[in-house]
């Protein structure tokens, strides 16, 4: 094929007219200047799964934590047995499942009048078999389950951050002694690690809390170390230390705001993580106990009346499905406004 | 290589030994006796049988009279079942586990290379987007919840497998699929990262100038490169696997080793919670340094040397 | 044309598969014919050495598996097993058995010897048993568990082949009952022997000389058969060829299994429970246990009577065993488990009844609880309440937790602590607790297997509630009244009275257990204290 032959005028090579001093200025940029996390922030409203996911989590935050005053100890202990294993009646609705009628043996029958309560009670999502409330249960669990996991991963951030740096950092000898601590940790099953914590100490929150914090932050320590290795060459860092700064202080003005997003990314990882496992506890008999409860508990309740009463165990799943949901797509939201080069 | 071996296993020695000593102690602090009749029994009774348990010499001496058993091969007789070795209860309950832990990893890592290969492909599209939210749902549905609806729905419903019971293959269809969700989404979503950024490499640029097509793309480049971090993955996961089943085993009624841990606990049956636990690390121990291994074989980028992880 | 015939030969393909697959549930159905039992069980069969097992599985199994001296059948009545006859010395302190010529399965003669041999290998500390305190009574028995006599020295002696002769140190009232406990059976000194270790751990390991022999158990297996065993006595009377059992610890798993109908029974949660209480393979078996709050009578709130009363009177017991377990459990008449023991035609339990010692009273409970506080001279108590951490456990704490607090208002708050069952027990013993949930079990159908507990320096007593009159009448039961029916039941009834009316301890409920057992299943013989199952006469008809 002939290439095309371009005809060129004279008047192309003439210099462009100077309308504007500052027009021409090529150092300019264009755009507002926008600090890292700006951008970040910037890159994350673009994604809706990531924005939505947010606002979940945060609703969810705020009606559980907003309960507070609501739903006290007192509330929680109230038990109501005649209320026991009524399945959800919303007011106003007429759709079977949510009318106060459960399938019995295969037929549509209204517990509520079978067990002769008033027409004036009713359960938003049901009660439970001490006829609590489901709904506020859920609510309280989600609490639970929520301080549990956030608890458990600002610990976990806590050790794995210092410890990630103290070893990426001093590097040589302290940081062989310290990886093979790490390993050693990494090389007994998470689950030997709880249970034997749960053994020792009183089952409730704090061991719950504790026994996550501890078989959990290896992960975050690995990433750090590694992370802060690859920094420590960086000129920057070179650059302060020649002039003198002091180790503390460049670890936190400088290490410390580098890794922020593996931090940012870990933590949106490690909370669901954490509050899966908390279910797993519940189920083989060593979570939070009574009068408290969490979404782990209720659905180990659940999951035992399934075959009469799957409401039970539906409601509370859904609940926990979403929010883990939430969790993964605002981590991975975050991940791709932290280091674009991932999302392609 | 010799050298860094040998290192390895020193570590793991190490390591073993560190988590017998740990446990042994701790397993010390748990309340109450291992005799299941204790409340009927007099005081002078306990104190003969605890003669007779070793259990009345002071700690020190019974842990080292363990360590010695252990290195002799003897992890003592399990007090819940009585005369029972515990090398016995475990050898007999392991392979349960084991095959139930290995199928669900197959399983898993099979699909979840399928469904993080087709997210991959069509990377922001609807199809990438169901691929993620599906294997967040089963990362996020425990598995003792997905167990019941299978049972309920699949077996009880439909009849399609067996409800319970430990028999054939039909007997390992549902705990397989239930504990293998888990790391199919993990799966999933590790092909997905891996293949997305080799999938913008430029030798795949060059493959699909020269006009390679996309699954053939995929399968003779993208998979393979994409598969190599998911090594490390899968020893651990296999480990954790098993160790974590008992939900599963306790659903669907099989003999396996996790429930009987948990047990073991509850009951102070102080020699198999040992023997279960000296296990569970000993299997992890190993996978780790043959995954390890394995990963400097087909990736010879990394060298097995012991100054550098 | 051609495509029709095609079409029909499917069909014909499809009807005769069909009639294949009636073929195979009709085969199906022909097994069933075969009198086969396919039972559950919640846990592993751990022991099958009778002088070391512990728990219900393996005493359920042994049962069926072994003869004793007796068996015992409906409502603890004590039917023949390997005594042909009794004699009972006049002192009552002598009871020489004749026994009948049986076979064990490998077809050795089962003798007076391997009662003796059995008996004297339970006693004997080096084998560490712990069942062995049912022997006490016996000659020599205690000296012989605490290592002070030989095991030779037990009171027991054969007397030729078939000729048992045993020597009481006291009068035991229940003892015939004693013998249809699996402890008190034969073991063959050969096969223990040459098993050495491996004795009864697994179902080869073994020789079986009751109604059934047990196969295909490898010691931790979830599944085992017993089959029926023809060296059995009477086996003219077993009509099952076999019972296949198998481990389900799941109750969904277990109600499920037996919806498809691969269960003929299954165990049943207390939700489960509720729900299908109206259908009619519905059951419900009472056992002889009684749960019941001890106080920490070392503390001083504790020592006050009327604190006790306020708690046990604030607790809706009714609405406990109806709506929050659901399993048939029932309201406890006082600490001896309804049912157990009869006298002149009158329940224990009926007999001994003292309303005030279980009844729910709201008004009284908040007068008597203020008047305590006053006399106490506090305004609020903490109590921690401790029990077991099994779900029927932890519902019934979350509702006495929620009863007390909101009977009794803002001066009292419970924290319910729910620890394995081990625990629990350990922190009874330390008293470290402020009220615990214990329950108790009968061994034998004797009220005093209940009333033991709560003398002053039984080791049972956690909440150290101390009694004088009690103690004596305890006392007297065992030595002045023991050869007097009627004396000693009046001490028993007395004795249990001044527990209900000082409130030394709560009795809760007595346990029931809610079981779905197909109706074609006939026979099975329950019995709430000691052992419960007996199959022997178990049967299936269509």
């Amino acid at each position: 094929m002939a290439e095309e032959k371009i005809n060129l005028q004279p008047d192309s090579f003439e210099p462009l007219a100077q309308t504007n001093e500052q027009e021409l200025d090529s150092e300019k940029i264009a755009a507002p200047s926008l600090t890292f996390s700006q951008d970040a922030w910037r890159r994350l409203k673009k994604n809706k799964g990531a924005v939505i996911s947010l606002f979940i989590i945060l609703i969810m935050v705020i009606v559980s934590f907003g309960s507070t005053p609501f739903i006290t100890h007192s509330e929680l202990v109230k038990s109501n047995p005649e209320y026991a294993n009524l399945p959800a009646k919303i007011p106003g609705i007429d759709i079977n499942g949510f009318n106060g009628k459960m399938k019995v043996g295969g037929e549509w029958t209204d517990v509520y009048k079978q067990n002769g309560i008033k027409d004036n009670v009713h359960f938003v999502l049901g009660t439970d078999y001490l006829g609590h409330s489901l709904a506020q249960r859920i609510i309280y669990g989600t609490k639970i389950s929520l301080t549990v996991a956030i608890v458990a991963t600002l610990f976990d951030l806590l050790i794995g951050v210092t410890y990630g740096i103290v070893s990426g950092w001093k590097g040589g000898r302290t940081d062989n002694v310290m990886q093979r601590i790490i390993e050693i940790i990494s090389s007994i099953p998470n689950l030997i690690i709880v249970v034997l914590m749960l053994i020792v100490f009183r089952p409730g929150m704090t061991s719950i809390i504790l026994a996550l914090a501890i078989s959990e932050w290896t992960t975050m320590a690995r990433m750090i170390r590694a992370e802060t290795l690859s920094l420590k060459t960086e000129e920057y860092v070179l650059a302060s230390r020649t002039l003198g700064q002091s180790t503390g202080k460049i670890a936190w003005k400088h290490l410390v705001p580098n890794v922020s997003s593996i931090i940012i990314i870990q933590t949106m990882y490690t909370i669901p993580s954490a509050i899966f496992f908390e279910a797993f506890l519940s189920f083989i008999g060593i979570g939070i106990s009574a009068p408290q409860t969490s979404l782990g508990v209720l659905l180990n309740d659940g999951q035992k009346n399934f075959q009469f009463l799957p409401y039970q165990m539906w409601y509370p799943a859904i609940i926990l499905v979403i929010l883990m949901i939430a969790f993964n797509l605002l981590g991975d939201g975050l991940r791709d406004a932290f280091d674009p080069r991932t999302r392609r | 290589m010799k050298k860094y071996l040998l290192k390895r296993i020193l570590y793991m020695a190490l390591t073993l030994f560190l988590v017998a000593t740990i446990t042994f102690f701790l397993m010390k602090l748990m309340p109450g006796t291992p005799y299941s009749n204790q409340e009927k029994m007099t005081p002078q009774q306990i104190k003969i049988m605890n003669q007779q348990y070793g259990l009345d010499k002071p700690v020190w001496l019974q842990y080292i009279f363990y360590i010695g058993g252990m290195l002799h091969g003897d992890m003592g007789t399990s007090f819940q079942f009585s005369n029972q070795p515990v090398s016995y209860l475990i050898s007999s309950r392991i392979g349960a586990s084991a095959q139930l832990g290995v199928q669900a990893m197959i399983f898993g890592v099979f699909f979840g290379i399928i469904v993080g290969s087709v997210a991959a492909v069509y990377r922001n599209t609807w199809v990438d987007t169901t691929a993620t939210i599906v294997s967040i749902i089963g990362k996020s549905v425990p598995n003792f919840v997905l167990a019941v609806l299978l049972q309920y729905y699949i077996s009880l419903k439909l009849g399609w497998f067996p409800i319970a019971d430990w028999g054939g293959f039909e007997y390992t269809i549902l705990p397989t699929i239930a504990l293998g969700v888990g790391p199919l989404a993990e799966t999933a979503r590790f092909i997905r990262t891996g293949m997305v950024d080799v999938l913008n490499s430029d030798y795949i640029e060059l493959a699909r100038a020269k006009g390679l097509n996309k699954f053939g793309i995929i399968y003779h480049h993208a998979l393979r490169n994409s598969l190599i971090p998911l090594v490390t993955l899968i020893g651990p996961y296999t480990v954790a696997l098993m160790t974590g089943s008992m939900v599963i085993e306790n659903i669907f009624s099989i003999p396996g080793i996790g429930e009987q841990y948990v047990k073991s606990i509850q009951t102070n049956d102080y020699p198999t919670i040992m023997g279960v636990t000296m296990l569970f690390c000993f299997g992890l121990v190993l996978i780790i340094l043959f995954t390890d291994i394995i990963y400097g074989i087909i990736d010879p980028r990394i060298r097995l040397n012991g100054n550098e992880d | 044309m051609k495509l029709k015939k095609f079409a029909t030969a499917g069909a014909v393909m499809a009807v005769s598969a069909l009639t294949l697959a009636a073929c195979g549930s009709k085969s199906s159905s022909d097994a069933q014919s075969k009198q086969v039992l396919h039972w559950t069980e919640s846990s592993e069969l751990p022991s099958m050495d009778l002088s070391k097992a512990t728990d219900v599985v393996s005493f359920d199994t042994l049962n069926n598996t072994m003869e004793g001296l007796y068996r015992l059948g409906k409502d603890a009545k004590i039917e023949p097993g390997l005594a042909k006859e009794t004699h009972v010395s006049d002192d009552g302190l002598t009871y020489t058995f004749d026994l009948r010529k049986s076979k064990w399965s490998n077809g050795d003669d089962v003798t007076a010897k391997d009662f003796v041999y059995s008996w004297q290998r339970t006693v004997d500390p080096a084998t560490s048993s712990q069942y062995a305190y049912l022997f006490d009574g016996v000659k020599n028995a205690e000296a012989v568990m605490n290592g002070k006599m030989k095991p030779s020295a037990l009171g027991v002696k054969a007397d030729g082949d078939y000729k048992l002769v045993v020597t009481l140190d006291k009068k035991l009232p229940y003892f015939k009952l004693l013998m249809g406990f699996p402890s008190f059976f034969p073991q063959n000194q050969k096969v223990v022997e040459k098993s050495g270790n491996k004795y009864g751990t697994t179902s080869k390991d073994m020789v079986y000389n009751g109604p059934f022999k047990l196969t295909k158990w490898t010691g931790s297996n979830l599944s085992w058969v017993a089959q029926k065993n023809n060296n059995y006595w009477d086996k003219k009377n077993v009509k099952l060829d076999s019972i296949s059992f198998k481990v389900n610890k799941s109750n969904s798993t277990s109600y499920n299994l037996y919806k498809t109908n691969k269960l003929d029974a299954a165990s049943l949660s207390s939700e489960q429970a509720k729900q299908l209480k109206n259908d009619k393979e519905f059951l419900t078996r009472k056992n002889a246990s009684t749960f019941y709050f001890q106080y920490n009578q070392t503390k001083k709130e504790f020592q006050n009577k009327k604190i006790r009363q306020a708690l046990s009177m604030a607790i809706n017991r009714e609405q406990l065993v109806n709506k929050v377990l659901g399993d048939g459990s029932s309201v406890s008449k006082g600490l001896v488990s309804k049912g157990l023991a009869k006298n002149h035609g009158k329940d224990f339990a009926d007999e001994a009844y003292v309303k005030s010692g279980v009844e729910y009273n709201k008004a009284e409970a908040k007068k008597l609880w203020a008047e305590g506080m006053k006399e106490i001279g506090q305004t609020h108590l903490d109590i921690n309440l401790l029990s077991d951490d099994s779900d029927k456990a932890k519902d019934t704490t979350e509702f006495i937790q929620s009863s007390i607090e909101s009977t009794l208002g803002k001066s009292v708050t419970v924290h319910a602590q729910n620890v394995p069952f081990k625990t629990r027990l350990t922190r009874s013993e330390q008293g470290n607790f402020d009220m615990v949930i214990s329950a108790w079990g009968a061994d034998f159908a004797d009220p005093i297997s209940f009333l033991d507990l709560f003398t002053s320096n039984n080791s049972q007593n956690d909440g150290e509630w101390k009694n004088a009159e009690y103690d004596k009448l305890i006392q007297a039961s065992k030595t002045t009244d023991a050869g007097n029916t009627d004396k000693r039941w009046d001490d028993l009834v007395k004795a249990e009275k001044i527990l209900a009316t000082e409130q030394g301890i709560s009795p809760l409920y007595q346990q029931s257990t809610a079981w779905m057992v197909k109706s074609k299943v006939k026979g099975i013989i329950y019995n709430s204290a000691g052992v419960n199952y007996n199959f022997k006469n178990t049967y299936i008809k269509e």
